[in-house]
C-alpha cells in the first residue's frame, strides 16, 4: 500500500499496531515499522500526528537494534560454544551437520 | 527425462514470427511520456508494464532454478506417492509411463475443477468469510510450514549447524510478517517480496512432489484449462470475474500480484491537454491470498502425511486458476480493473458527479479518451484476482474521469496504473523453468526462461489488442514446453558435437 494515501489517523494506527505487534518475539515487525515510517517521522513536514509516529518509530528502531543484539549474542555464542556443551549443545540443533566438530 | 522430439520447424516458426512481434510492436509504445494524450492512453499500457512483470516473473525464476541446482532435495524422487499423483512407476516403458502420466494429470485436473467450482459457488453465495478463512489457512501453511521444510532444506544442504532457538525466531518473524503484509497492510516493496517468494515455494513443493512425465502433462493440461475457463463463456473462472463485477466489489484479498504505475496527471491549463509523466512506479501487490491457499488447505486433512502438497496443490491449482480467471474476466468485463489493494483507494469517494465533469469538457481531452485510457488501464491487468478488482475497476475509472476535474483545481493528480498477474502463473513459470534446470542442463533452462519471457510479452501484447482478460498460461507455456523439448533434444545435442569437436560458431 502506498502511504501517500492514506490518510494521517490510519498511519498513526498502524504505526501503533506495528509497534505493539513486535512485542511478540516479532523484531521483523520492528524492522519494518521503523523504515516504512521513517520518512513520515521525520522528512515530512509537520503534521498533528507526526509526533507520535515519530516516537514509535523511535521505540520500534530501538527496539529492533537491541533485538539484533541479542540474535548476534546469541548464534556467536552458541556457534561457538556449542562443541563444548555435548550433548545439551546437540539437543538444540535444527539440523545434524555431518563431518567432525 | 522427456525424449518426446518436437517437430523443430513449427516451433521456430512460432518463436519468430513471436520475436519479431512483440520487437515491431513494442518500441512506440516505450514513448510514454509523449506529449499527445490521445498517443499517451495507448502507449500507457506498453514496454514499461512488461518489464514490470519481467522483474517479479524472472526473480521468482531465478530463486527456483538457484534452489533446485543447490540443494539436491527438490530434485529427489520421493518413494511415497503424492495423493493426485498415483500412478508412479519408474521402471516403466515408455507407453506405460505416458498413460500414467496422462492419467495423473487427468486427476489432478479434476482436483482444479472441483475446487475452482467450489470456489465459484462459495462466492456465488456470498460465503465470504469461509474463502477469506481458507485463504487464511492457506497462507499460513505456506509461510510457516513450507518456509520451515524450506530452511531446514537449505541448511541441509550447506551443513550449517543452527539451533531450534534461532530457527523459530526466524521462522516466526518470517511467517507473520508475510501474514502481516499479505492480509493486512505492509509496504508495497515487502508484499511483492512475500509473494515472490511464496510463490517459489509452491513451484518447489510442486516439482518436487510430481513425478517426471506427469510435471509435464500437468503443464500442458494446465494450458488447455486456462484457455477454456478464461475465455468460454461458460468457464467458471470468467463466471467469477462476471459475479464479482455485478456484484462491483473486490474479490479475492490476494492472490494477485499487481505492480502499480504511478502517474502524475498535469494540466497545463484549462482545456489544454493533459500531459503525463510518469513520476514513479509502484509495485503492488494484492497479495492476500496466494495461490498457495490450496497448499494450505491440505494442512487441515489427513492427507498431509504423504506429502505437503497431498491436497494443496489441488487447491493451489485450483485458487490459482480461479484467481487467474477472477483476475482476467473482472479486467476485461470492467473497465477499471486494476487490483489495488483496498486500502490503496477510497472508493467511496468517488461519486458519479465525477464523470459528469467530463462531458463538459473539463479538459481538452475527449471522454472517449478517458474511457480508452481506463479500458487501457483496466487491461493491464491479465489476471486480476477478484480481490480488488472490481472495486478498483470503479475506482480507477472514477479516478481517470475525476482527473480533468481535479486537475483544474490542483494542477496535479497522481493516477494510477499498472499490471497485475495471478500468482499461479508465476508458480506455473516457476515450475517449467524449475523442471527443465533440474535436468541439469542449463541451454535448455535459458531457453525456457527466454521462452516464457516471451510468451509473457505476448500476452500483454493481446491484452492490449483484445482488451478483456486474458489467461496469461497458455501463451508462456506452450512456448516454454515447445522450447524444453526442442533444446534437450536437438539444441544440447549439437552443442555438445560442437564442442567436442572444438568448433564455435
Amino acid at each position: 500500500m502506498d502511504l501517500r494515501r492514506v490518510n494521517n489517523t490510519e498511519k498513526l494506527a498502524m504505526c501503533r499496531k506495528y509497534f505493539f505487534a513486535g512485542f511478540f518475539v516479532l523484531p521483523f515487525l520492528w524492522v519494518v515499522n521503523s523504515v516504512w515510517f521513517f520518512k513520515e517521522a521525520f522528512r515530512k513536514p509537520h503534521y498533528t500526528e507526526q509526533a507520535d509516529i515519530r516516537s514509535y518509530v523511535i521505540r520500534s528502531m530501538i527496539g529492533a537494534v537491541i533485538w539484533l543484539a541479542i540474535i548476534i549474542t546469541w548464534v556467536i555464542f552458541y556457534q561457538t560454544k556449542r562443541v563444548e556443551w555435548g550433548s545439551f549443545g546437540d539437543s538444540l540443533l535444527f539440523i545434524i551437520p555431518y563431518g567432525s566438530a | 527425462m522427456p525424449s518426446e522430439a518436437i517437430v523443430n520447424e513449427g516451433s521456430v516458426e512460432v518463436n519468430s514470427s513471436a520475436r519479431s512481434r512483440p520487437q515491431v510492436q513494442n518500441p512506440p509504445r516505450t514513448n510514454n511520456t509523449s506529449a499527445s494524450s490521445g498517443e499517451d492512453e495507448e502507449l500507457m499500457y506498453g514496454a514499461k508494464h512488461v518489464i514490470m512483470l519481467f522483474v517479479p516473473v524472472t526473480l521468482c525464476m531465478m530463486v527456483v532454478v538457484a534452489t533446485m541446482n543447490s540443494v539436491s532435495y527438490y530434485s529427489l524422487e520421493e518413494s511415497s506417492n503424492f495423493v493426485y499423483a498415483p500412478f508412479q512407476d519408474k521402471t516403466a516403458s515408455t507407453g506405460t509411463k505416458v498413460w500414467q502420466s496422462a492419467a495423473n494429470a487427468g486427476i489432478i485436473m479434476c482436483a482444479v475443477i472441483v475446487m475452482t467450482v467450489l470456489l465459484l459457488l462459495l462466492y456465488k453465495y456470498r460465503c465470504y468469510k469461509i474463502i477469506n478463512g481458507w485463504l487464511v489457512c492457506s497462507s499460513v501453511m505456506m509461510l510457516f510450514f513450507f518456509s520451515y521444510m524450506y530452511l531446514q532444506q537449505v541448511l541441509r544442504a550447506y551443513n550449517v549447524p543452527l539451533d531450534y532457538i534461532t530457527v523459530t525466531i526466524l521462522v516466526w518473524n518470517f511467517g507473520i510478517g508475510g501474514l502481516v503484509c499479505i492480509h493486512w497492510k505492509g509496504p508495497l516493496l515487502l508484499q511483492q517480496a512475500y509473494l515472490i517468494m511464496i510463490s517459489a515455494l509452491v513451484a518447489l513443493i510442486f516439482i518436487k512432489w510430481l513425478p517426471d512425465w506427469t510435471t509435464w502433462a500437468v503443464l500442458g493440461v494446465m494450458v488447455i484449462w486456462d484457455l477454456v475457463a478464461v475465455l468460454c463463456p461458460k468457464g467458471p473462472l470468467r463466471m467469477l470475474v462476471e459475479t464479482a463485477q455485478s456484484r462491483n466489489e473486490a474479490i479475492f484479498p490476494a492472490l494477485i500480484y499487481s505492480s502499480a504505475m504511478v502517474w502524475i496527471v498535469t494540466m497545463a491549463d484549462d482545456g489544454g491537454h493533459s500531459k503525463k509523466n510518469k513520476k514513479r512506479k509502484e509495485g503492488e501487490f494484492d497479495n492476500d491470498v496466494e495461490e498457495e491457499d490450496d497448499d494450505d488447505d491440505g494442512g487441515f486433512k489427513e492427507h498431509l502425511a504423504n506429502g505437503v502438497s497431498g491436497n494443496s496443490l489441488e487447491d493451489s491449482a485450483a485458487a490459482r486458476s480461479a484467481f487467474r480467471a477472477l483476475g482476467d474476466m473482472t479486467q476485461g468485463v470492467q473497465q477499471t480493473n486494476l487490483a489495488f489493494s483496498e486500502n490503496y483507494w477510497d472508493v467511496e469517494d468517488e461519486p458519479t458527479s465525477q464523470r459528469q465533469v467530463i462531458p463538459e469538457g473539463a479538459t481538452g481531452r475527449e471522454p472517449t479518451e478517458e474511457d480508452n485510457a481506463a479500458a487501457k488501464t483496466s487491461k493491464k491487468k491479465k489476471r486480476a484476482k477478484p480481490a480488488g478488482g472490481a472495486r478498483q475497476t470503479q475506482s480507477e475509472r472514477q479516478r481517470r474521469t475525476a482527473v480533468p476535474a481535479a486537475s483544474e483545481d490542483d494542477g496535479e493528480l497522481e493516477e494510477e496504473k499498472g499490471i497485475k498477474l495471478g500468482l499461479g502463473d508465476f508458480i506455473f513459470y516457476s515450475v517449467l523453468v524449475g523442471k527443465a534446470s533440474s535436468n541439469g542442463d542449463w541451454n535448455t533452462t535459458l531457453a525456457c526462461f527466454v521462452s516464457i519471457l516471451i510468451g509473457l510479452c505476448c500476452t500483454l501484447l493481446l491484452l492490449a489488442i483484445m482488451r478483456k482478460a486474458l489467461p496469461a498460461l497458455p501463451i508462456s507455456l506452450s512456448f516454454g514446453l515447445v522450447f524444453n523439448f526442442a533444446t534437450s533434444a536437438l539444441v544440447q545435442p549439437f552443442m555438445d558435437k560442437l564442442n567436442n569437436e572444438q568448433v564455435y560458431i
